[in-house]
């Protein structure tokens, strides 16, 4: 065992973070740290601007312009991005999809999908879930029937994060209706083509980020089919592992106890700052324990992937990182009494709307609006109690 | 020891529910909004069946109950999450106005029960966190018995519909103190007050207020000059019992609404419900209503008690009423699945609830330091 850091990477955190005091633009950051969905512009803005620097995918190899860098360096990228207050990039396509696109798609599809995530301008849609087929995945009915070059799709997607401001979806479809898993099928969709009809839904942060899809009659070229017909499902428990890869959700989680401990330096209690009150600060200790552990175990899970191993430790880091992110959210919206109560609606994607937001401290609108979506961390990605069977099975062998 | 409720009671209970599944539903609230959570010809009804009276004395136009009725109310309130402002100026205003001063209590009361007249608590402040005598708003003499009002309040609950303001001030001492707080009731048009309204998460409204050199006389005074503290901590502690009431209607409703969805909900070719993973959290989601439903029980025996002892058992109770309710409908979002946490299904609204539920009177962290500090200050000996 050796539990040094490489110089060379503390070196690199410094010049991450000089890259980002230089090129983080203000009011990016300032939208970024708050807790309301990011916007669609913003996060186009900062990949371009990751783009232009060769930093567009931190966790691609070279060949298809990504970093090549080793999993701790992303970490720490991912890191400093976050406690600047950067806007999430698009999980989707590089974390999720990417991967699986360069994987197992043919040269055409990959020279046509790959550039486009790189520079921010081809966001992606998970059209996986559907009404039916929310923990039993593999239940999914959407219909996909071929007719020459085209696929022929009919269905109903549920829950579709982004939907309404994606560039291309990667759609689930049953291409043999006979068979469970092994008829499913993986389609890279335009969301404008004809046929498709996007639906709002409402969170209960009174927010805006999922979507029911609807395809009627959608005709997609069978050039967009990636990999083989009937594979699908070998790509979607891809695209899953790479979504719970990321989802102990450290750096996110650095941030938000970083902007607790803010807000309890700041808010007070006839005179005392709450940070001072005697039963606050060792619920915040407790945290920064449990975000430590969630640390190290990521770093771990890191290693050992690079290492080829492959025990779904994403499963672990799923459970404990979403609880975290919704103890931490819960100790915030205490720390900011009244404020944690208040409705600040969302400014929605327009970065000067100014809604009619109650009074506050600036740092109050979106807290209150996040701690409601987090209900969702454990639930989306797969949810907690599916992982807890999940790792029943492949680590104890129950 | 009876933990029956009397015919009365049982039938103020039914009729509540019956009138506010039909009237008050949550679908139909969802569906059709009322801006500022607040409609009139509710209100009047709300007074005619009495519920405006139902915890107050007879010589004040009450039908003579007590906590007992209030606590009833509140938790069929729960059970809908209705957004009407019964809890802030039925039982919060209500009952502080009762013990501040029984002459002005036997004349504006009967207005109060017929719907007619609606006074606000306006007594919380930035900094207060649960401690009642945290006031810093300040009442400045200004000769013949008059005074000059100047501060902020905020978390008015129906302060956005309130014509009537009960005003908490410091006449002497400092913001810790409890003797030196002084209560006025103060007309909601008066010059130098500024209003503004905010819509909670939870859809219910409250209001911020601005008291800018506000003029009042000795004729708003309700009760002693500097003996406030009394009175709030009469109207906090039936408020504290109602909110917690509440708020087991709340986890009640919410434990049955996410039994019903399991027993329907189809994955892996069967209902939800025959996985034991989620039928031990529901028995867990059991447990803690139950026993939060036997602290609001406690906390209504140790009302009567002496100040130590009942400020005690009501820390006790809110405390754990927090910490539970959180449980259940934290666990009741989740065990639903995505849908539980879109606006237009149920389930979140009683998450909400219980959200804004936390910051009110004081957190379970609150109450349990002060529960420490009992711990502390008390001689190693057993209690009772
Ligand atoms: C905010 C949000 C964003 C999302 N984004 C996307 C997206 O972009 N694309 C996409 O395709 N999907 C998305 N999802 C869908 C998500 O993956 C599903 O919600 C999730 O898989 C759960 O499915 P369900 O909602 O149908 O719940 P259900 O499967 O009905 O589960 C309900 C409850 O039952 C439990 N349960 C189910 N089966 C079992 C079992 N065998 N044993 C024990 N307990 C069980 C679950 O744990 C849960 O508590 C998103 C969901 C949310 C909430
Ligand atoms: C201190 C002590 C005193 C006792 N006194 C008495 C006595 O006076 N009279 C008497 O008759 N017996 C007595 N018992 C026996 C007791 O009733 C049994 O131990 C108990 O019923 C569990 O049975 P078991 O030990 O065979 O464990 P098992 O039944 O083998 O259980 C092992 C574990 O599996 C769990 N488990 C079992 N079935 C399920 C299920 N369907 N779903 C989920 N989890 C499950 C259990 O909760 C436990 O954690 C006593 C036991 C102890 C430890």
């Amino acid at each position: 065992m050796d539990f040094k850091l490489d110089p060379a990477d503390d070196a690199f955190r410094q010049e991450v973070r000089a890259f980002l005091q230089e090129h983080l633009p203000p009011d990016l950051a300032r939208r970024g740290a708050c807790g309301f969905h990011p916007i669609r512009a913003d996060q186009r803005r900062w990949q371009r601007t990751l783009f232009d620097r060769g930093w567009g995918a931190p966790n691609w190899p070279v060949e298809y312009g990504g970093t090549g860098w080793s999993h701790l360096r992303q970490f720490i990228f991912d890191e400093e991005c976050a406690l600047a207050g950067a806007p999430a990039t698009d999980n989707g396509g590089l974390r999720m999809f990417g991967p699986v696109i360069y994987a197992y798609a043919g040269d055409e599809l990959k020279a046509r999908l790959l550039p486009g995530i790189l520079k921010g301008e081809l966001y992606w849609g998970q059209g996986f879930s559907e009404p039916n087929a929310g923990s039993d995945l593999a239940a999914l009915a959407t219909r996909a029937v071929r007719e020459g070059d085209e696929y022929v799709v009919n269905g109903h997607k549920i829950w579709t994060t982004g939907a309404h401001t994606c560039d291309i979806i990667g759609l689930l479809v049953k291409t043999n209706p006979e068979a469970k898993q092994r008829g499913i099928s993986f389609l890279c969709v335009d969301p404008a083509t004809p046929g498709i009809t996007v639906r709002p839904i409402i969170d209960i942060g009174e927010a805006h980020s999922l979507n029911e899809v609807f395809f009627d009659n959608v005709r997609v070229p069978v050039s967009n089919l990636l990999g083989e017909e009937n594979k699908g499902w070998t790509y979607a428990k891809a695209v899953l592992e790479n979504e719970r890869a990321t989802s102990a959700e450290v750096p996110l989680n650095k941030r938000k106890l970083a902007q607790l401990r803010h807000i309890a330096g700041h808010e007070r209690s006839d005179g005392r700052r709450v940070i001072d009150l005697p039963g606050f600060a060792p619920r915040l200790a407790q945290l920064e324990v449990d975000l430590r552990a969630l640390e190290w175990l990521t770093l771990r899970a890191l290693t050992e992937k690079s290492e080829g191993v492959s025990l779904p430790y994403g499963s672990l880091l799923k459970v404990r990182g979403s609880e975290l992110v919704q103890r931490i959210g819960e100790l915030t919206i205490e720390a900011l009494e009244q404020y944690g109560s208040y409705l600040y609606a969302e400014p929605g994607e327009n970065p000067d709307a100014r809604p009619d937001w109650p009074s506050g401290p600036d740092y109050a609108p979106g807290v209150a609006a996040d701690f409601m979506y987090r209900r969702a961390a454990t639930i989306y990605g797969g949810a907690n109690e599916v992982q807890r069977t999940i790792i029943a099975r492949s680590f104890l062998g129950l | 020891m009876d933990f029956h409720l009397t015919d009365e009671q049982e039938m103020l209970r039914e009729s509540a529910r019956r009138f506010l599944e039909k009237e008050c539903s949550l679908e139909q609230r969802l569906h059709a909004p009322v801006e500022g959570g607040f409609d009139a010809a509710r209100w009047s009804r709300f007074a005619d069946m009495g519920w405006l009276a139902a915890s107050l004395p007879e010589d004040c136009g009450g039908l003579g109950g007590d906590i007992v009725e209030a606590a009833l109310l509140m938790e069929e309130f729960g059970r809908t999450l209705v957004v009407d402002p019964f809890w802030g100026i039925g039982v919060l205003a209500a009952q502080t106005l009762l013990a501040a001063d029984a002459e002005k209590a036997r004349e504006l009361l009967p207005l109060l029960c017929a719907g007619e007249l609606r006074p606000a608590l306006a007594h919380h402040e930035l900094q207060s966190r649960g401690v009642i005598e945290h006031v810093t708003t300040q009442a400045r003499p200004a000769g013949d018995g008059a005074w000059t009002l100047h501060g902020e309040k905020t978390l008015v609950m129906g302060g956005n519909v309130a014509d009537r303001f009960i005003v908490s001030a410091r006449t002497a001492g400092d913001s810790r103190d409890r003797d030196g707080i002084t209560l006025f009731l103060i007309d909601a048009n008066a010059p130098g007050l500024q209003r503004r309204d905010v819509r909670l998460i939870d859809n219910r409204w409250t209001a911020e207020i601005t008291l800018d050199r506000v003029q009042v006389t000795a004729a708003d005074l309700l009760g002693e000059v500097g003996q406030g503290w009394t009175a709030l901590e009469y109207g906090h502690a039936r408020g504290l019992i109602a909110l917690c009431a509440e708020a087991v209607g709340v986890m009640e409703r919410a434990m049955w609404i996410t039994r019903d969805y399991l027993r329907t909900r189809k994955q892996f070719g069967v209902t939800l419900n025959t996985f034991q993973a989620l039928q031990h959290r529901m028995a867990e989601m059991l447990i803690e209503l139950e026993l939060s439903r036997s602290m609001v029980y406690r906390a209504m025996a140790y009302l009567a008690r002496p100040l130590a002892a009942r400020q005690a058992a009501l820390s006790v109770t809110k405390a754990r009423v927090g910490q539970s309710g959180r449980f259940v409908c934290a666990h009741g979002i989740q065990l639903h699945g995505g849908i539980g946490v879109t606006e237009e299904y149920s389930i979140g609204h009683y998450f909400k609830r219980m959200t804004v539920f936390e910051n009110e009177l004081g957190s379970a962290q609150f109450h349990l330091e002060q529960l420490a500090l009992c711990e502390c200050a008390e001689p190693v000996a057993a209690r009772p």
